[in-house]
């Protein structure tokens, strides 16, 4: 896996941190391993200490003697950048651990067992070191031997300058700028003060035309109707905007436009991406999800457990989060294919979790410890731990009131048993000699035999085949003749049950289940032969009995294991069996049966035939209550099962394991975290989970405010949104960011007052006019000194030109619509459709997202292909976007939609032009444009003026 | 020069930035010590860091100067989806046919792709030497084995993985995995390109589909999309590039002048805002686009001979359509398109149906397939080589691993074999009639000059004139390269 480039060599940085002591404050813990693996033959006797040089004599210092070698011989392999063997010998806390085969390489006072000096004597034949350059002198190893042999002093590892963003939040005061008047709100003061430094002024406030344009499409995505438009502009009171952006927080479309940016920073898509690229037709609860979470303003910690964990919470869509990624779905029985792929998926999942919540790129730390960050090769591993029972999968979307539905269902399930011992009566008495079936065939669930009263001592259950494998019975009952019909195969009145054989090693299928008045598949007896076997049960005495009842499991968990072929006989002795009841009469087995079958209306009296019909529907109205009680849409969040050993895999190769990792987070950061190695699954992600949501956190909320930040004006405090690491960018303004950060905190970790916060400064409502002295200092705006204009995404461009023409269809949530052609090779194909109609209408964040492919229209406007993370689109401006806007089918389209809905509304062209103008430019045309405008519309029609409308700047960009 | 060197990367810059860094630097080098080592490293001024090109993003695709000077201005690579077999193929191995029918030693527990092997199998195509060169190609591709004095194999190539997804990632864009920018979004990231009335980057998908990854093959990943391939081939225009035909020239004329006065005006209202500028100009480039690209797709002034090389109108449709794919790519090519991508092979659509997964039918199905690549292939290569454009582009023929020399068990085919395979290059700045690399006697893997992925694509920069280990953008906390953080240029490869 990647490892990163850098502009500074290895050499240098080795060298530059050993200048200034600046290291990673961590000790990797693989060197633990290291150490159990020490003895291997390598202080042994096969080394011939005799040919080590001697040790010099004096005392020897190891800043000015010792160190200058280890710098010159040894760092290239073994400094900050390179660990090989996974040795480091730049710092005292590393070097004296060792590396991964041979530890400890240095053991003070005893140079000549320290494997350090056999390797650079040149004792052991495929370790001599330094294995690249000059090797060491006779003297140098001396020198070397003579500081180990002196107890190997060396200074303790300089304390280590934390990168600002892992220091814990500081609390800034809010600075004292001079234009008082200018600051509205705290933002605005750090932003001044900065400006103030600068000396550059601020540009002036936005028009309100302008303002309420830019705040619509920044919190909805969509552009503001000119009525709305016409109202703010008239709106006197002091507090208008103020109420502009309430209203525009309160939209339910608030969270579709902030949704699709989260989803962008997760990799969300709705194919599996790689070779066949498969949908995932119920990935889309997640997405739904997401703009839910923001509509509600959740808070943002909880967002981050429920995506984590919310099958513990009760949001188990939430958990799509940790499978939005790619999954190879080619399976091999090739195993390194199959723990690539395994290993693959699981790096998704935690580099997705480090760069979404944390802003630390942990995913660098796959092959090695990182490069900038202090996050060991084991803490990537800890956190794969932590995911090792989540695989890509469906499961059932669980309602919040499971554990109520599932009782009520159990009652249920009971009423209908009571019916169906009632049903019992309307049975068919079997004919044991009769070969033409008319009794109903087996049901998994229950089965009535009746036959005539006969006395028994022992009824035996002979069965000759089965559904597949062993067969199962979970309850057999024997009721007595009578007005009190009474289950007399009890063994706890007394029965005695015999059978041809026991499944072995099982708790849950003991013959004594046969009769324990316990139904289920958990209390069943299973023979050990393949599709036969019989059990017979002997009574108390001789009685009277009519019928046998039967199940293989009366909790319909399980199908298979049916006896579909069988008897039941009844003895006085042993040897004198009479066949009372079986198979023969009985219809074949259908697998799949709702309803255990009953069709014994012929032959019954009216009052009968009424009594059983109203039974029949009273037992099929609750067993329909309890499919929907019990049945719940399936959600593409993953399934959970017993986690799998986690191992550090040697440079992230899935085929060389190395120690065992328990599950755990990053041991560099606060707060402190330990999972234990036996948590169960779900409290492993519960566990990481409660880490990065913790405000001792230093990174989670700071990298939340940034990304807020980012999509408000243009570009984050940091702009490495999801690396806020050593590697990453300085940010423009860090007081802002930890007090913004703090604030988060303090509103509960809501997003919506943060949005409020920003919007509401004087910083956001600055015109985007420029100005050349401002220019001349901070051309690329880092500074805010006016608002970045910026191109629409393709989401809201698409979502504009369908509310131009009167298209849009604003229904939220579920399936997405699709923008290709149906197709169902094996291999997905996606072929754009070329004719849309009202399904596609409705907004981009509801089109179904395949990986890798585009909408063919919208596409271009650099969406990100779900292949891996967005945090920041770029923004291209090609010739195939103009292409694709002036002549595709959809533009041609909506361009002609757009063209009736003004016919519709005015009647001459200059009243449509002006129309027009106001609803894509929120503004009156100029008489310019007006004259160029109808004379376009004169000459050749409305649809043309229309179609360069929706391609204009105007239209496509926020001032 | 326009092309720049990148800004520290961010970890650079804090380490210089801090001005903390000298206090806290206890072993007494100063400031004087400090600058030599960085000269000395290039930071200051001898360059080694990550370059990332600089380019204006008024007009992105401006061509940009290479790292140093290149052998090769373009790259045509034509890629086989599926797997294409070394050992029917390029890669002659008389012990193979020496030992055929018999185990192959030590791979009795041997587990591929698709499971069990059995018996190694000698190539049903025979062998024969070609050229001065008498090079042994076989018999499959007899038209471009008549072209083995201009080629240069690499026998020894070696891919990380045995499954099409991922392998076809990483010949496409250097990794297995999903979301990563192709090599010819690289290109032109890197170089920009000549011809701005045509895309940088085309990517024509073979006539039976789009190849096993669709895509990913041509995405920009995480460049901004500017960067992205445009996918189109002789029979699939570029899609939108035609006016809709219920709009007549005076209302597009007129449509367009109208649009370009809205935008003037606005512009007036934000000068300096240039990003408005470059997006007006978008306009004119795409009218322009217009005509170039229907000019490039149009064969008409084609000479019949031509035609006829490369099988314009052979009976075989599917070879038909191929043939006017690589008539467009030479086209293509020709008209300083920077990077092109040809396909052969699609999407499966049942196994070695539509490419080259020869599981189970592997003479039945290369029958097939072979004849569609061959002389439409061969075809443009020496209709490349006899207009000249040889000398300044770069041919690499690849396909994503390998074949067994075995068939699997119980089938009549080759199962997937990442381990060795053969690929080849010709034109700018390589060696003609040269091999490089081998595999085991029985081809099954790399033992000579063992080849990465990576080594390919670092060749293929080196050739633009572009060092693998600099070029590089950031993403997400890395400076991300096509070579990731491996591979070195094959220069024994090199003319």
């Amino acid at each position: 896996m990647p490892e990163s480039g850098s502009s500074i060599s290895s050499k240098l940085r080795c060298a530059l941190r050993l200048l200034a002591g600046v290291r990673a404050p961590f000790v990797s813990k693989c060197f633990c391993a290291a150490v159990l693996l020490a003895p291997l033959g390598l202080t042994g006797s096969e080394i011939d200490k005799g040919r080590l040089p001697a040790p010099a004599k004096g005392t020897v210092d190891f800043t000015k003697t010792i160190k200058p070698i280890f710098d010159e011989h040894c760092l290239g392999c073994h400094g900050a950048d390179k660990q090989r063997g996974g040795f480091q010998i730049d710092l005292k806390s590393t070097a004296l651990k060792g590396g991964e085969n041979h530890a400890p390489a240095i053991i003070p006072g005893k140079s000549a067992d320290s494997p350090l000096i056999h390797f650079v004597a040149g004792l052991v034949d495929d370790m001599v070191m330094p294995q690249k350059g000059e090797r060491l002198t006779a003297e140098q190893i001396g020198l070397l031997r003579a500081w180990i042999d002196q107890g190997a002093q060396w200074p303790d590892d300089k304390p280590v300058e934390q990168h600002w963003s892992f220091k814990p939040l500081t609390l800034p005061d809010i600075p004292n700028a001079r234009n008082h008047r200018w600051a509205r709100n705290a933002v605005d003061s750090f932003i001044l003060q900065q400006l103030e430094a600068k000396k550059i002024s601020p540009a002036k406030e936005a028009d309100r035309r302008t303002l309420i344009r830019r705040v619509t499409f920044d919190l909805t995505g969509l552009p503001p109707t000119p009525k709305e438009v016409e109202a703010f502009v008239v709106d006197q009171r002091a507090d208008a905007y103020e109420k502009l952006v309430d209203r525009l927080l309160a939209s339910p479309h608030y969270g579709e436009r902030w949704g699709r940016h989260w989803l962008d920073v997760v990799r969300f898509a709705e194919t599996t991406g790689f070779e066949v690229n498969t949908p995932r037709e119920n990935a889309w609860p997640y997405r739904d999800y997401v703009i839910r979470a923001f509509n509600e303003d959740k808070p943002f910690d909880q967002f981050i457990i429920e995506q984590l964990a919310g099958d513990a919470f009760g949001v188990e869509e939430a958990t799509g989060f940790i499978v939005g990624g790619p999954n190879d779905q080619v399976k091999s029985p090739d195993i390194v294919l199959t723990r690539q792929q395994r290993s693959d998926e699981l790096h998704d999942m935690v580099a997705t979790t480090g760069s979404a919540f944390l802003g630390l790129t942990v995913g660098c730390a796959r092959c090695h410890n990182h490069k900038f960050d202090p996050i060991s090769q084991v803490d990537y591993f800890a956190m794969t731990a932590v995911f090792s029972g989540v695989h890509h999968g469906e499961r059932q979307l669980k309602a919040i009131d499971h554990p109520e539905r599932m009782k009520s269902a159990q009652t249920l399930r009971q009423s209908v048993t009571r019916i169906e011992g009632q049903l019992t009566q309307f049975e068919p008495i079997a004919d044991p000699t009769g070969t033409v079936p008319f009794r109903p065939a087996v049901h998994p669930r229950q089965n009535v035999d009746r036959f005539e009263p006969v006395e028994a001592k022992f009824v035996r259950f002979t069965i000759s085949d089965t559904s597949g494998h062993e067969p199962c019975i979970d309850e057999l009952e024997i009721y007595s003749e009578g007005d009190k019909p009474r289950n007399v195969a009890l063994a706890s009145v007394g029965a005695r049950a015999t059978a041809s054989s026991v499944y072995p090693n099982s708790n849950r299928h003991k013959l004594k289940h046969i009769n324990d008045g316990l139904y289920g598949n958990n209390q069943s007896w299973i023979p050990s032969e393949v599709g036969k076997g019989w059990v017979q049960i002997e009574l108390t005495e001789k009685l009277l009995i009519s019928k046998v009842v039967w199940g293989r499991d009366r909790e319909e968990k399980f199908t298979d294991r049916l006896s579909t072929q069988y008897k039941i006989e009844v003895a006085m002795e042993t040897n004198q069996w009479k066949t009372v009841a079986g198979s023969n009469d009985r219809h074949p087995y259908v697998p799949g049966q709702k309803s255990v079958p009953l069709d014994g209306l012929e032959g019954l009296s009216e009052k009968k035939r009424a009594q059983l019909r109203k039974l029949l529907a009273e037992r099929e109205k609750l067993e329909n209550r309890i499919v929907e009680l019990t049945t719940y849409p399936m959600v593409y969040a993953g399934t959970f099962k017993m986690p799998e050993p986690t191992y550090r895999m040697q440079r992230g190769d899935p085929m060389q394991p190395k120690e065992e990792v328990g599950p755990g987070a990053l041991t560099s950061f606060a707060p402190a975290i330990k999972i234990p190695v036996d948590t169960d699954e779900q409290e492993r992600r519960i566990a990481l989970a409660r880490w990065i949501a913790s405000p001792e956190n230093p990174l989670t909320a700071r990298t939340i405010v940034n990304r807020l930040w980012q999509h408000h004006f243009g570009e984050g405090i940091v702009n490495t949104p999801s690396d806020l690491g050593v590697n990453g960018a300085q940010p423009s303004h860090p007081e802002l960011l930890d007090w913004l950060a703090n604030q988060l905190m303090e509103h509960d970790w809501k997003l919506k007052p943060m949005h409020r916060l920003m919007l509401l400064s004087s910083t956001y409502r600055q015109s985007s006019a420029s100005n050349e002295k401002a220019v001349s200092v901070d051309a690329g705006n880092r500074s805010l000194w006016r608002f970045t204009p910026r191109r629409l995404e393709a989401e809201p461009i698409r979502d504009s030109i369908l509310t131009m023409s009167g298209k849009l269809d604003l229904k939220q949530g579920g399936p997405g619509y699709h923008v290709f052609e149906e197709n169902d090779n094996y291999v997905r194909v996606y072929e754009p459709k070329k004719e849309f109609g009202a399904k596609e209408w409705r907004r981009m964040i509801y089109q179904f997202k395949p990986r890798m492919q585009q909408d063919a229209t919208f596409g271009a406007f650099d969406c990100p292909d779900g292949g891996q993370i967005a945090p920041r689109r770029s923004s291209s401006i090609t010739p195939l976007q103009a292409l694709n806007l002036l002549n595709s089918d959809f533009m041609m389209q909506q361009a002609e939609f757009f063209a009736e809905r003004l016919k519709q509304v005015e009647k001459d062209s200059k009243a449509q032009v002006r129309r027009a103008f106001v609803l894509a430019f929120n503004r009156e045309p100029s008489k310019p444009e007006l004259n160029a405008s109808t004379k376009l519309v004169d000459q050749h029609g409305l649809t043309h003026f229309c179609r360069a409308i929706l391609n204009a700047n105007e239209f496509l960009y926020v001032f | 020069m326009s092309f720049k060197k990148a800004p520290l990367s961010n970890a650079g810059r804090w380490l210089l930035n801090r001005r903390s860094f000298l206090r806290h630097a206890g072993t007494g080098l100063g400031g004087i010590a400090l600058t030599a080592l960085l000269t000395e490293q290039g930071l200051l001024g001898k360059d080694s860091g990550p370059i990332r090109p600089q380019f204006n993003t008024q007009n992105p695709l401006a061509p940009r100067s290479p790292h140093f000077r290149p052998k090769a201005k373009n790259v045509l690579v034509i890629f086989c989806s599926g797997a294409c077999s070394h050992v029917d193929t390029w890669d002659y191995k008389p012990e193979l046919i020496k030992h055929h029918g018999q185990p192959m030693p030590g791979a009795d527990k041997l587990i591929t792709f698709q499971g069990e092997n059995g018996n190694l199998i000698k190539s049903p195509w025979e062998f024969k030497p070609r050229g001065q060169s008498g090079k042994m190609i076989s018999d499959m591709l007899p038209h471009l084995a008549d072209l083995a004095d201009e080629l240069c194999f690499i026998h020894s190539m070696t891919a990380k993985s045995n499954t099409h997804g991922p392998a076809e990632n990483q010949m496409s864009t250097g990794f297995t995995l999903d979301g990563f920018p192709s090599m010819g979004a690289w290109a032109s990231y890197a170089l920009g390109t000549e011809n701005r009335e045509l895309p940088a980057f085309v990517a024509i998908p073979d006539p039976r589909g789009v190849p096993q990854i669709g895509p990913n093959h041509w995405n920009a990943g995480f460049l901004p999309a500017v960067f992205q391939g445009t996918p189109f081939n002789a029979d699939k225009p570029i899609p939108n590039l035609d006016t809709p035909k219920q709009i007549t020239r005076a209302a597009e004329l007129s449509t367009r002048d109208f649009l370009r006065f809205l935008n003037d005006k606005h512009l007036e209202q934000h000068p300096g805002d240039t990003e408005l500028s470059a997006r007006i100009a978008s306009y004119e480039l795409a009218a322009k686009m217009q005509l170039s690209a229907a000019e490039v797709n149009d064969f008409s002034k084609e000479s019949e001979a031509t035609r006829e090389l490369y099988g314009v109108n052979d009976s075989n449709k599917t070879k038909a359509a191929f043939a006017r794919n690589c008539l467009l790519a030479r086209r293509l090519v020709e008209r300083g398109v920077r990077f092109v991508q040809l396909f052969n092979g699609s999407y499966a659509m049942g196994e070695g149906v539509g490419n080259w997964d020869g599981h189970k039918k592997l003479k039945e199905q290369y029958d097939i397939h072979a004849p569609i690549l061959d002389q439409p292939a061969a075809a443009l290569i020496k209709d490349m080589k006899a207009r000249g454009l040889l000398e300044s582009t770069l041919v690499v023929w690849v396909t994503e691993f390998g074949r067994m020399p075995t068939f699997q068990k119980g089938a009549d085919g080759r199962d997937h074999n990442p381990k060795g395979f053969t690929v080849w290059m010709t034109g700018a700045g390589v060696k003609r009639g040269f091999s490089y690399g081998a595999t085991d006697e029985f081809g099954y893997q790399a033992v000579e000059n063992v080849t990465t992925i990576y080594d390919l694509h670092a060749t293929l920069l080196h050739l633009l004139g572009l060092d693998h280990e600099r070029l590089s953008f950031y993403h997400n906390g890395i400076e991300r390269r096509l070579t990731d953080v491996h591979g070195h240029a094959i220069n024994a490869v090199l003319s």
